[in-house]
């Protein structure tokens, strides 16, 4: 009886000692899917292109970057405190300036995003899936790709080009690539979404006018890399202009009747946006639009009256650009003391502006926007990276080329159509000059401005670096008080230049210190990608 | 019983076999009746059935079941008292006729060890294995085993990670051999292995649950020919604790007692008010802003807020545990039950914890026995403090703010000025929010061992950890001064963690002749699973109302939104293994290991490998050269090699993972939330050992010295490359886990001295010594194609501040050579400045955006006459270059008093809260320091102040930079000013305990009573400026940094061992 009882333990033993099905070392994770069994129909591609729209991998660029180097380096928003803040409005910008590496690191974490998409797309989809659908998710992602690098060459100039982040594993360290070359990156992305994204789709998605837009903003750009003396490469300028008044003419897309209202919530993705970044209520730290958070006057009108801890104010060379007529546009960007904002904090009655403070982004508390997760890292304005209107400048910019004038008939009627809806008077002669004063009016605190001296700093270095200098000689590059009675805006006209004087160098960010550390090849000159 | 019986008639018989002996065979010689007790050393217990043994006559008793004994025996002859489980001992007859013998248990002496699934005598191991007992761990009157082990062992480095009561340990045996993996070692506690833990993150600790009073001993295995045996998971060592078991012999039940309280151990020297506005007052003159009123005239004012004395306090601390343990030859039992008690000296931070364990072993029959070993512990911890960073708030609030305010109301920061950041109240936030974790666990095994043959047995091991946990959390809403009002907002959150085992094993052994040969066979599969879900709401309508769902129901978030942690997963590892060991004559050992392993976390092509370790030990002392020589008892010489894999990585990283976030587009959609490796496979260390083992002198000196080189190849990094790579190695909103991947070779090699001696050993006087020493170097030898750029690198205002490179250990800080302040013209020629993008240096001059008298200057190390990254070199290694202990126990009639010094040397800790409190530009608190800001002067009053050659500083050889308004210089980047050495020798621990008489306890039913008084954390003796240099990290990487750091506390404690009757 006993021998019986260990031969059957023993048996039993053997059983277990044999082993456990082959399974048993196979432990997918139960909460996250991964990217070998997951695309399977259209719609799992739509919902991996939906994260790029938005979300942490765009956070960083959203709030440290366009504003801080979009509108303070470029002399339209100005810091009295805030020490790396304060770096960047007054040109002292060193290499540990913590706006900078975060807006580096930000950029890169949105081309990280997109090439993953775009290579699980290309590898791994289920055949299954129509091909247009296949193609129409890359060319989604092409575009953002693009927009990453597009704003990584404007603010450093030569930067590496990467396209598959798991090379990296092996090889890490990159030299920068030439500028031309990635601006003509962007390019080809650009090309490929024009020709794979549809027509229309479902609101706040990409289109096809969405990718010839920004091509032409990319080429108008690009057509003065390398040039001087104010002359721009003409066949780029006229890839701008086609792409451009391809949009222009053919979109079927127009202005969102009224530019005040274009900022407000409820009219996040009018049909004039054509690419805006699709944020959230409920988003955590981190992964949500906080720029009212940081940088509105007050946080009287905040979601839960929390923030307004880096009030961003705007300067005088500012407040001097809007003409007598220009009000809407005015009181839509900046607010002046004594301004009335009856749409933020609904419940207090409104807001009544004390000084001067920036207007735009600031949308008010979880109760105006009737969205009760709204919170303080989770504004749900879909700000617009770019806008019909920047195309119809563009398109007038592209037009005028290298001439001084034009009064060439679609050139003015697309620029006045921008200055009419925001009512101010028609123009007969756009020059230059009318032209970048439109531009930072129509786009202040949308980070349009720094975008733009570059470009001007490309073929017009002389004139870039005097136009940013002149900002302090004529007092400009300062704050400004205004009083609600006599209507008048008082600066400090005896105060020292607030910033250093700018040099060609000023046009370019330096590389973060860490990154240098990280891969000294960043120091070598760059190297063509093509 | 008739033995008893006669025992018993034994006094008035025996006093008449004296009688007549006395009157007979007087002159023949003086032999007497000798009567005495034989009792247990440890708990005083008498010892029934002890063997008394009259040397060298065939003459012997034994004891009856209250210990006591009578025997004839003359003067001078030698008794000799025996018990199994016991050590002998011998006594040499004297004039007296009682002789009281305390018998110290084998145990203690350690002469068995665990070597994995089964335990050898000491004296046959070929491993490098240290132990120690559990009366050893307890002197220092730990809270969790694991900081006790500080000093103790030879060859582990342990650093208190957080302070907080419970709070965690890093542990390293023989230095760091992973960078991203986990450097733990492991732990096996009665066979049940406790998962290594990462980074338990604010202050909790897995292993705090197990009461150190029920710890019979923990054998540490190091090297690679006693950790093979447990495979992949023990590359960094094993930790093997053994737990007490019931024992054969009466009930024995006992009641431990200690209470006590705790404070602060040193504070740091913040500046009262009447300093801080004398600052304050003096830099508003040179910004030109920011004069205060209130500060108007300083000598006026007066301390102000410590915010260090409204923050710590006294903490009390207690703890019970009751023991009952016996058994008959069938069944052994132990049931014990304890309960701690402490509060942190941080206000907010308190544990609790209830624990039971039942250990039953049952001989069923003569061929099978079954037991258990169970715990069950329950965890109550209060972590608001860790949670909310009260200490460093703390030392950031300045002495001008209340704590509370006159009103009632909380202070806080009112300064309406826009460079004064808000602060929070930390008084306040340790008072009002509620951060309580709940944690119930339940681990223990259950085995059954059968004799299948002689020689052959099988044993079925079913064992398993599953841990239960909530975390309750409510912040209520408040207003600190002129910070933003904070909604009230709650969360709770709970988990569970399911481990198990299923291990069968068949040993066998036989001897044949000279040749000794055991072996060892078996499978094991295990499995882990973990869950976790949370909720939080908003916006309470009453900071009364703390249930989550009294908040705002719009205002509901789960665990989906903090999706990128992973709340629901787990991994699985199949394993085979054998051993065997080879014994040739009692002198020649042989041991070989081999196991393999099958792992969930690789992907199918790269799932299994083969560990395997061989060892050999020579016991020369049983040679016939050395045979005979008496003072030396014992010699082995040991050797080893072994071939170890690690898997220290997460789950899952071979794919790239998609998770759901919160969108505007789409609801949710799929974020890639890592860096996929396809490749990655396990990291292989081989590893050699060789050690010498000896005894003198009767046992009175005994060492253990150990040299051994380890070396790491394929190293598993999760690799911070570059940032343009998209990835991070650490939290980074946006960005991908940096993948694992294989790269990069880290040696570590040293060695590790043990040396016990027993200086005195008088009648009533005893002192023994006890030191260890561990010595061990890292060193990165390759880091991939990368090489020794890659980036392995941790920031501080935004520059990089410690690195790993090629050539030098893990970790190394990293940044400029601080050489002085601007303090004279000259000072401007004979230093480079540093430079704007363009490479050109900033200019020299007073006004913003130029380098001016009192910046900091730092030294230009390549000569190329500027100041940049370039010039930055290697500043010191967070990792000691030795760990010591020394540890010396003095007994004294009815006194103990044992003293333990631990200590570090050759490690550097990162000040980090040194940087803001001495930085004039701060605009929280500051470190009296402060007060020696450069100060400029003029060398004619009337001259410029903006003149190069007119301006010098009076204090020149300061540290702390002048007081502009501008720090265009860098002033804070990282540089040698803020890592400072972080050696220390520690007097962890003074114990004084007096074990009251017998013949005064046996009246109140008691059998042995031991109370005892202990100092932990005494006093340290450092260099280092901060509170405490023991900055332990689970992240190599990041190691060493203080940044407003829960110190460890000074402990008083008062106690009592109490056996019953």
């Amino acid at each position: 009886m006993k021998s019986i009882n260990k031969i059957i333990i023993i048996l039993l033993c053997a059983a277990a000692i044999a082993g456990c099905k082959k399974s048993f070392l196979d432990r997918p994770s139960n909460s996250q899917i991964s990217s070998n069994n997951f695309y399977k129909t259209t719609s799992d591609l739509r919902l991996a292109t939906a994260s790029l729209y938005a979300g942490a991998q765009w956070w960083r660029w959203n709030k440290s970057a366009m504003l801080p180097i979009g509108d303070v380096l470029a002399g339209t928003g100005s810091f009295g405190y805030s020490q790396d803040l304060v770096q960047l409005f007054t040109r002292t910008i060193t290499a540990q300036n913590s706006y900078v590496s975060e807006t580096w690191i930000g950029l890169y974490n949105i081309v990280a995003q997109c090439n993953t998409v775009i290579n699980a797309i290309q590898q791994q989809a289920d055949p299954s899936i129509p091909l247009t659908d296949r193609n129409a998710a890359v060319a989604e992602a092409k575009f953002i790709r693009a927009v990453a690098y597009y704003h990584l060459a404007v603010y450093w100039g030569a930067v590496p080009i990467i396209e598959d982040n798991s090379k990296l594993i092996d090889n890490p360290l990159l030299n920068r690539n030439i500028i031309r070359d990635v601006y003509k990156f962007a390019t080809k992305d650009l090309t490929y979404a024009a020709q794979h994204l549809p027509k229309t789709d479902e609101k706040g998605r990409l289109t096809t006018w969405s990718a010839q837009g920004m091509l032409g903003k990319v080429y108008l750009t690009m057509a003065g890399v390398g040039k001087s003396g104010g002359v721009r490469d003409q066949a780029l300028l006229d890839s701008a202009k086609k792409y451009a008044g391809n949009v222009c003419k053919n979109s079927g897309l127009s202005l969102f009747p009224s530019y005040y209202d274009l900022f407000k919530a409820q009219n996040n993705d009018s049909p004039e946006a054509l690419f805006a970044l699709q944020w959230t209520a409920g988003a955590s730290y981190g992964t949500g639009n906080d720029l009212q958070t940081w940088y509105a006057p007050t946080s009287e009108v905040l979601p839960q009256k929390n923030g307004g801890w880096q009030s961003l104010a705007p300067t005088y060379d500012l407040y001097r650009m809007y003409s007598a007529k220009d009000t809407v546009r005015r009181k839509a960007t900046i607010m002046l003391n004594g301004d009335y904002y009856p749409e933020l904090n609904q419940a207090g009655g409104g807001y009544k502006a004390t000084g001067t403070g920036m207007k735009k982004h600031i949308i008010g508390n979880e109760k105006d926007n009737n969205s009760p997760t709204m919170g303080q890292w989770s504004s749900i304005e879909h700000n617009a990276v770019l806008r019909l209107a920047d195309v119809y400048l563009v398109y007038a910019e592209a037009i005028l080329g290298n001439n001084s004038t034009t009064s060439d008939a679609d050139a003015l009627l697309y620029f006045n159509k921008v200055r009419t809806r925001a009512g101010v008077d028609p123009v007969t002669v756009i020059t230059p000059n009318l032209l970048r004063v439109e531009r930072r009016v129509e786009f202040a605190y949308e980070g349009q401005y720094w975008i733009d001296l570059v470009r001007y700093s490309y073929y017009d270095p002389t004139n870039a670096v005097k136009l940013l200098n002149d900002q302090d000689a004529t007092h400009g590059r300062i704050g400004f008080s205004y009083d609600p009675i006599t209507k008048i805006a008082t600066r400090d006209t005896t105060a020292l230049p607030s910033a250093l004087p700018a040099t060609l160098s000023s046009f370019t960010l330096p590389i973060p210190a860490s990154e240098m550390t990280s891969d000294p090849k960043l120091a070598e000159p760059p190297v063509p990608y093509y | 019983m008739n033995q008893t019986i006669s025992i018993r008639k034994l006094p008035v018989f025996l006093w008449l076999v004296v009688s007549i002996v006395l009157l007979h065979l007087d002159g023949y010689a003086q032999e007497r009746q000798i009567t005495g007790k034989i009792v247990s050393n440890e708990d005083s217990a008498p010892l029934s059935g002890a063997t008394i043994q009259v040397k060298m006559k065939n003459k012997s008793t034994s004891a009856n079941e209250n210990g006591q004994f009578s025997i004839r025996a003359n003067k001078g002859d030698v008794l000799i008292f025996r018990m199994i489980g016991f050590k002998q001992q011998e006594i040499t007859i004297g004039d007296g006729s009682v002789v009281n013998v305390r018998l110290k248990a084998d145990r203690t002496d350690l002469d068995e060890v665990v070597i994995g699934y089964a335990k050898a005598p000491r004296k046959d191991i070929t491993g490098s294995i240290s132990s120690i007992t559990g009366d050893d761990l307890r002197q220092t009157q730990p809270t969790t085993f694991d900081q006790a082990l500080q000093g103790k062992v030879a060859g582990v480095v342990v650093q208190q990670v957080s302070g907080q009561p419970g709070g965690g340990v890093s542990i390293q045996i023989r230095g760091v051999s992973s960078i991203s993996g986990s450097n733990s070692p492991l732990f096996v506690i009665d066979g049940v292995i406790i998962p290594p833990v990462n980074d338990p993150g604010s202050g909790s600790n897995p292993l705090n649950a197990i009461n150190p009073a029920e710890i019979e001993s923990i054998d540490v295995l190091k090297d690679a020919s006693a950790t093979a045996i447990y495979g992949s998971q023990a590359t960094n060592g094993v930790v093997v604790i053994t737990t007490k078991r019931g024992k054969i012999g009466a009930p024995s039940i006992s009641y431990d007692f200690y209470t006590g309280f705790q404070e602060i151990p040193s504070r740091l020297p913040t500046v009262d008010l009447q300093q801080l506005a004398t600052f304050i007052n003096a830099r508003a003159a040179v910004w030109g802003f920011d004069s205060r009123p209130e500060f108007a005239n300083p000598q006026y004012l007066g301390k102000g807020t410590d915010w260090q004395d409204a923050l710590f306090r006294k903490a009390p601390m207690t703890s019970h545990t009751m023991t009952i343990r016996g058994g008959d030859p069938r069944t052994q039992y132990l049931l014990s039950a304890s309960y701690f008690n402490q509060d942190g000296i941080a206000l907010g931070s308190d544990f609790k914890r209830y624990s039971v364990r039942l250990n039953l072993d049952n001989q069923t029959t003569n061929w099978l026995k079954i037991g258990t070993s169970l715990q069950l512990a329950h965890v109550d911890e209060n972590v608001a403090a860790t949670g909310n960073n009260v200490i460093s708030t703390a030392l950031n609030n300045t002495p001008d703010i209340a704590v509370t305010n006159s009103d009632g109301s909380w202070g806080a920061v009112t300064n309406t000025s826009g460079w004064v950041q808000p602060s929070a109240n930390p008084v306040a936030l340790a008072t009002i929010i509620k951060d309580l974790r709940k944690r119930n666990q339940i681990f223990g095994n259950v085995y059954a061992e059968i004799q299948l043959a002689k020689g052959l047995s099988l044993r079925n091991e079913l064992s398993g950890n599953f841990d239960f946990n909530t975390e309750d959390h409510f912040s209520p809403s408040y207003t600190f001064g002129k910070g933003t009002p904070s909604q009230s907002n709650g969360s709770s959150e709970a988990s569970e963690n399911f481990y198990t085992v299923i291990r069968n094993f068949l040993t066998y052994n036989h001897s044949f002749r000279k040749l000794k040969f055991d072996a060892l066979a078996g499978h094991e599969a295990q499995e882990s699973t973990f869950h976790k879900v949370s909720a939080g709401r908003r916006n309470f309508p009453s900071n009364n109302v703390q249930a989550i769902d009294g908040g705002d129901p719009t205002t509901a978030t789960n665990g989906g939104d903090n999706s990128l942690s992973n709340p629901k997963g787990g991994s699985a590892q199949e394993s085979y293994f054998g051993r065997i060991n080879f014994s040739w004559d009692d002198k020649y050992l042989l041991t070989g290991n081999i196991r393999n392993d099958g792992s969930s976390k690789f992907p199918t092509n790269n799932r299994w490998v083969t560990t395997y370790s061989g060892g050999f030990a020579w016991k020369i002392k049983n040679e016939a050269f050395l045979k005979d020589i008496g003072s030396i008892n014992d010699l082995k010489l040991r050797l080893g090699y072994g071939l170890t894999n690690n898997q220290g990585i997460q789950d899952n990283t071979f794919v790239t993972q998609l998770t759901s976030v919160s969108n505007g587009l789409s609801g949710t959609a799929q974020f890639q939330s890592n860096l996929a490796n396809p490749n990655v496979t396990w990291e292989k260390t081989d590893y050699y050992n060789a050690g010498i083992d000896g005894s003198f002198f009767n046992n009175r000196l005994s060492f253990s010295f150990d040299v051994y080189d380890r070396q790491t190849d394929g190293l598993l990094l999760k690799v911070p490359l570059p940032l343009y790579s998209g990835t991070s190695a650490g939290y980074s909103p946006g960005s991908m886990t940096a993948p694992y991947v294989n790269v990069g070779k880290v040696s570590n090699k040293g060695f590790d001295f043990q040396i016990s001696s027993t200086n005195i050993n008088a009648k009533n006087f005893s002192w023994k010594t006890s030191v260890t020493v561990s010595r061990n170097v890292n060193k990165v030898i390759y880091l991939g194609s990368g090489g020794d750029q890659a980036n392995l690198s941790t920031s501080f205002n935004n520059d990089i501040i410690q690195t790993t490179v090629v050539g030098q250990p893990i970790g190394q800080f990293y940044g400029y050579v601080f050489d002085g302040v601007y303090a004279t013209p000259n000072d401007f020629q004979t230093h480079a400045r540093p430079v704007n993008s363009a490479g050109t240096p900033y200019p020299i001059s007073s006004s913003g955006g130029g380098i001016w008298y009192g910046d900091r200057m730092f030294k230009d190390l390549n000569g190329d006459g500027i100041i940049d990254s370039k010039d930055k070199t290697f500043l010191g290694s967070p990792i000691p270059k030795f760990q010591f202990g020394v540890n010396n126990t003095f007994n004294y009639k009815n006194f103990d008093l044992n003293v333990f010094f631990s200590g570090s040397y050759g490690n550097k800790v990162f000040n980090q809260l040194a940087v803001s409190q001495t930085d004039p530009q701060n605009n929280t608190s500051y470190f009296t320091s402060i007060l020696n800001y450069a100060r400029l002067a003029l060398v004619n009053p009337n001259g410029a102040a903006s003149d190069v050659n007119n301006v010098y500083v009076t204090n020149p050889n300061t540290t702390v930079v002048g007081l502009r308004n501008d720090n265009t210089n860098g002033n804070n980047r990282p540089n040698n000013l803020f890592i400072e050495d972080g050696s220390f020798i520690r007097c962890k621990n003074i114990t004084l305990g007096y074990r009251v008489p017998e013949d005064f306890l046996s009246k109140i039913h008691i059998r042995s009573l031991r109370v005892y008084a202990n100092v932990s954390n005494a006093f340290i003796i450092t260099k280092y400026k901060g509170m405490d240099p023991e900055v332990g990290s689970w992240n190599p990487l990041q190691a060493g940094w203080d940044g407003g750091y829960y110190a460890q506390p000074r402990v008083f404690t008062f106690g009592a061992n109490i056996t019953l009757k």
